[in-house]
């Protein structure tokens, strides 16, 4: 990093925009996945698209690689910055651009946070539907680079079902609209691409999101089991039984005291408990609940409380949405792991997490969106106990095995990211990555744009072993052995 | 020619065969040989080798969408992916499944409906559409409202690269975040970057009960106002289709406005949410289909648009022949903004300058289709003052006849992105062999 080049980075965002020193620059060590460390060589935090657009074409010109940082709540690493590199915060980019009731979109900056919109278009009966758990603090422009979710997509689907258009803002510096305000833009759907690229294929600069009104009823049931196969059953009969609930979360006994101890949202004592919510029209909803109900009941529930205000709605969520932090209270430290399985599969690899705990010395909580498979175990561990982040890690890695084992995913929400890039070629293949890349390559062919992330090191990783032969992004013109 | 014997190697005897000049046209070109491959493997062969050759493929399912595009350059092999037939999962506890390109939506939604569930997509001639065909052209009908398009529903993809690789994507949960979605980037593509050769998608159970309420309007501001209501309202409906119909009989217009409301149950009877929407719309101008009079209804509103047009002037003796004066009906997609649709129809009216037409679609998401009666030169003024409008964008003529297509360019002025899709076609595709000039990249 050259006086010069920092000197270049304040003309364009004004120098009060540039941080460089080490005391400033440490708060962007890290994103949430907070054990993976890198100093920035400069923080700046452009004020405008254009800003941004400067900023990208200086690093390209310079061969600076680049991270985009939106509120730094990511879990994977996806904004841990790279060694030499500068971080691009989002945070000033921060205004609601426009809201459009009748055409029920709102156009927003990357820095607003995802419940601002919802706040923004609450009085007029809307909502913006994606609800990761840091709604309240995680920036729109994060939700798209990692493709959010939260406990309602069982029904409301993720970011890309949300998200009309994104102006982007390419590695090369030049900017492209993305989608499109209206319907069917010819062509393939870039978007859906850029949607969960984890900030590696560019920087959206502005978001067009779809609200939605707010569903005419809504009911929270909590059902309390005495095995994790009573409740892990109940799941998979709602699902086949022709409902679609807004969202199934899923606690055990261990989350479960933690969430009691910690919020008192007045959890049974259970093994297993489900919260199960519909939404849509009254009489939709009540003949929902009813056949939940009675799922529940034939499967042995042992407790079985039906919400019927909004302050007792709020209390469940409260237990629920509290349970992670509550984990805090019960152990020094907790790795948070983000696999999924089919939902059909559920019973079975939280055994198999059971088990691995008892193998393991180490507790293991699971609270968790059960309706669409997507586990988050959290591994308890201390440590100031030497090895034992280690071995917590171990146990993490073994329950992604267990993951995939079942015809899973590495993860759901969380993202690749730094975090998970090493276990990629344990879901996809040589021949997949390499694709992968190749679409990379040609958005990025400098490889600046948040580089090290989602995808194994070494980089041309479709290499095999054995004779010279091609890679396909050196058959391509994409790349050259050097 | 000279290609069979290698393709035959590649393929076996039996996948490759002479074309047939009735079916296997492609617009007015008609490629020398067709392959119809059994295996993913093998289409990746073939593309690996025409990639090597410098062949010229275009990729077909049942051909339904074939009109579709520009005119082609020189096709040196059609490749069929009607081969691909299986059903290769349906979990049913997991509501997906995943289904080899060639597996007709059809033959799917039967299967799947062995377990009360299915894939809900509606385009307008469901019987032979492949889903290869559906992802690649991104094709939805009225449950778009509800469900969303393909690209909405797709989790997961294998692909077959111009490189000679199968590479995959997404997965088969639900709920994943791992790479990049590459499912994305084949809707839409027509062919033109890979070959699909299957896909996952999450499904959703059949209705319990489903009921369609015809709402009459009796003009465009009428039209407009209810459609705004609708999407203010906290019905949840599981589609909301425009039908307007400008008509010309006797020299003077003559003019329909409709709304086709879908109301589904899962849990519930539905007789709650239709006099929800009775309520709202009125229950004096409107009328409710169930059953079978609800498909037809349905059936006739998505085919109408497809085949003639047959207000203007009248079909003769019902066979459906096209009046002499005029062409086939051209078809034209469109976009606009929901709440502009007064601005729209009127719009869409001046266009037509005259000319019988129909206007579908989804009024809620603001796409549709323009349906064109008149002479190829009329549709070409009409198509150009389309694209001239204020309130319509992505006017593309998805069908119309080859004088049509080559007075038009089908897609329309390049679109935002279109440097970006260049570049994917090169990385993707460097040998240039897929999709013969056809389009969108």
């Amino acid at each position: 990093m050259t006086d010069t080049f920092r000197a270049q980075l304040g003309t364009i965002v004004g120098a009060g925009h540039v941080l460089h020193q080490p005391v400033d620059v440490l708060t962007y060590e890290c994103d949430a996945l907070a054990h993976l460390r890198e100093l920035p060589v400069a923080v700046v935090m452009p004020g405008s698209a254009e800003e941004v657009q400067q900023v990208v074409r200086l690093a390209a010109r310079e061969r600076v690689p680049f991270v985009a940082r939106g509120h730094g709540t990511g879990l994977s690493g996806g904004a841990t910055p790279v060694a030499g590199g500068i971080v691009i915060s989002l945070a000033r980019l921060n205004r609601v651009v426009s809201i459009d009731i009748p055409n029920q979109r709102v156009v927003v900056e990357p820095g607003v946070t995802n419940l601002e919109i919802t706040r923004q278009v609450a009085p007029f009966g809307f909502y913006y539907a994606p609800d990761p758990s840091s709604q309240q603090v995680c920036s729109i422009g994060g939700n798209v680079a990692e493709n959010s979710g939260g406990a309602h997509c069982l029904k409301y689907g993720f970011t890309v079902h949300h998200v009309l258009a994104a102006d982007v803002i390419l590695p090369t510096g030049e900017m492209v609209t993305v989608g499109g305000a209206y319907a069917d833009t010819p062509g393939p759907d870039l978007l859906g691409l850029v949607i969960g690229s984890e900030g590696t294929l560019g920087i959206v600069t502005r978001i067009t999101v779809r609200i939605l009104r707010k569903p005419a009823a809504v009911q929270t049931l909590l059902a309390a089991f005495d095995t994790i196969d009573a409740g892990g059953a109940a799941v998979s009969d709602i699902i086949a039984g022709g409902i679609i609930p807004a969202a199934i979360e899923m606690m055990d006994e261990l989350a479960i005291k933690a969430a009691e101890a910690a919020v008192h949202p007045g959890f049974p004592n259970a093994d297993t408990l489900l919260i199960v919510e519909l939404d849509g029209p009254a009489a939709e909803v009540a003949g929902g609940m009813a056949r939940v109900d009675q799922i529940c009941r034939e499967r042995g529930a042992t407790h079985l409380e039906l919400a019927q205000t909004d302050a007792h709605r709020m209390r469940i969520w409260k237990g629920r949405k509290g349970a992670f932090a509550a984990m805090g209270r019960m152990s020094p430290n907790y790795y948070v792991q983000d696999g999924v399985v089919p939902r059909s599969r559920l019973s079975e690899v939280l055994h198999r997490i059971r088990d691995l705990s008892q193998r393991s010395g180490l507790r293991i909580a699971n609270v968790f969106h059960a309706g669409d498979g997507n586990l988050h175990p959290l591994i308890c561990y201390d440590g100031r106990v030497p090895g034992q982040s280690e071995h917590a890690a171990a146990v993490a890695q073994e329950i992604l095995v267990y993951c995939l084992e079942a015809g899973g995913s590495l993860t759901g929400e969380h993202g690749i990211g730094l975090d998970k890039a090493a276990y990629m070629p344990r879901m996809f293949n040589a021949d997949d990555l390499a694709v992968m890349q190749t679409v990379r390559l040609a958005f990025d062919p400098q490889n600046l744009c948040n580089p090290g992330k989602i995808f194994p090191t070494p980089r041309l990783c479709g290499e095999v072993p054995g004779p010279y032969r091609a890679h396909p992004i050196e058959t391509a013109g994409l790349a050259e052995r050097v | 020619m000279r290609d069979r014997p290698t393709l035959e190697s590649l393929c076996g005897a039996a996948a490759v065969r002479d074309p047939d000049p009735l079916t296997d046209r492609i617009s007015s070109i008609l490629p020398p040989l067709v392959i119809e491959p059994s295996t993913p493997a093998q289409v990746a062969a073939v593309l690996g080798w025409a990639s090597d050759a410098r062949r010229t493929v275009v990729i077909r399912g049942a051909g339904t969408r074939m009109g579709w595009g520009r005119v082609p350059e020189d096709v040196d092999l059609l490749l069929s992916t009607r081969g691909l037939n299986r059903i290769v999962a349906h979990a049913d506890g997991d509501l997906t499944a995943t289904v080899e390109a060639g597996v007709p939506l059809a033959t799917l939604n039967a299967a799947l409906a062995r377990h009360g569930q299915c894939l809900p997509i509606d385009p307008p001639d469901r019987a032979g559409a492949t889903i290869g065909g559906l992802l690649a052209t991104n094709e939805s009908g009225p449950l778009r409202h509800r469900h969303g398009t393909p690209r909405d529903l797709v989790i997961g993809i294998e692909i077959a690269t111009p490189g000679g690789t199968i590479a995959k994507a997404g997965g088969r949960v639900v709920k994943n975040v791992a790479g990049y979605d590459l499912s994305k980037l084949m809707t839409g593509s027509f062919g033109s970057l890979a070959a699909i050769v299957s896909a996952t998608f999450k499904l959703t159970p059949i209705a319990r009960e489903s009921a369609t309420i015809r709402v009459g309007a009796s003009d465009d501001r009428e039209l407009a106002q209810l459609v705004s209501e609708l999407m203010l309202s906290q019905l949840d409906l599981a589609a909301c289709d425009l039908a307007v119909e400008f008509g010309v009989s006797a020299g003077s217009s003559v003019e329909s406005h409709a709304l086709l409301l879908k109301c589904t149950s899962l849990s519930s009877p539905v007789a709650t949410q239709v006099s929800d929407a009775l309520a709202l719309c009125g229950a004096g101008r409107s009328v409710v289909f169930t059953g079978r009079e609800a498909e037809s209804l349905w059936a006739e509103h998505l085919s109408r648009r497809v085949t003639s047009l047959d207000i203007d002037p009248p079909v003769l003796d019902g066979s459906r022949q096209v009046p002499r004066g005029s062409t086939a009906p051209a078809i034209v997609r469109v976009s606009w903004m929901p709440a502009d649709l007064v601005r729209v129809l009127s719009e869409v009216r001046d266009s037509l300058h005259g000319l019988a037409g129909r206007l579908t679609g989804r009024a809620a998401l603001g796409a549709g289709l323009v349906a064109l009666g008149g002479s190829t030169s009329d549709q070409v003024e009409a198509i150009a003052r389309l694209r001239a409008t204020t309130a319509l964008a992505n006017v593309v003529l998805i069908s119309g006849s080859a004088p049509l297509k080559e007075r038009v360019d089908v897609w329309g002025p390049p679109p935002a992105a279109h440097a970006v899709f260049a570049m994917l076609k090169q990385a993707f595709d460097p040998a240039g062999i897929l999709n013969a000039g056809r389009g969108p990249i």
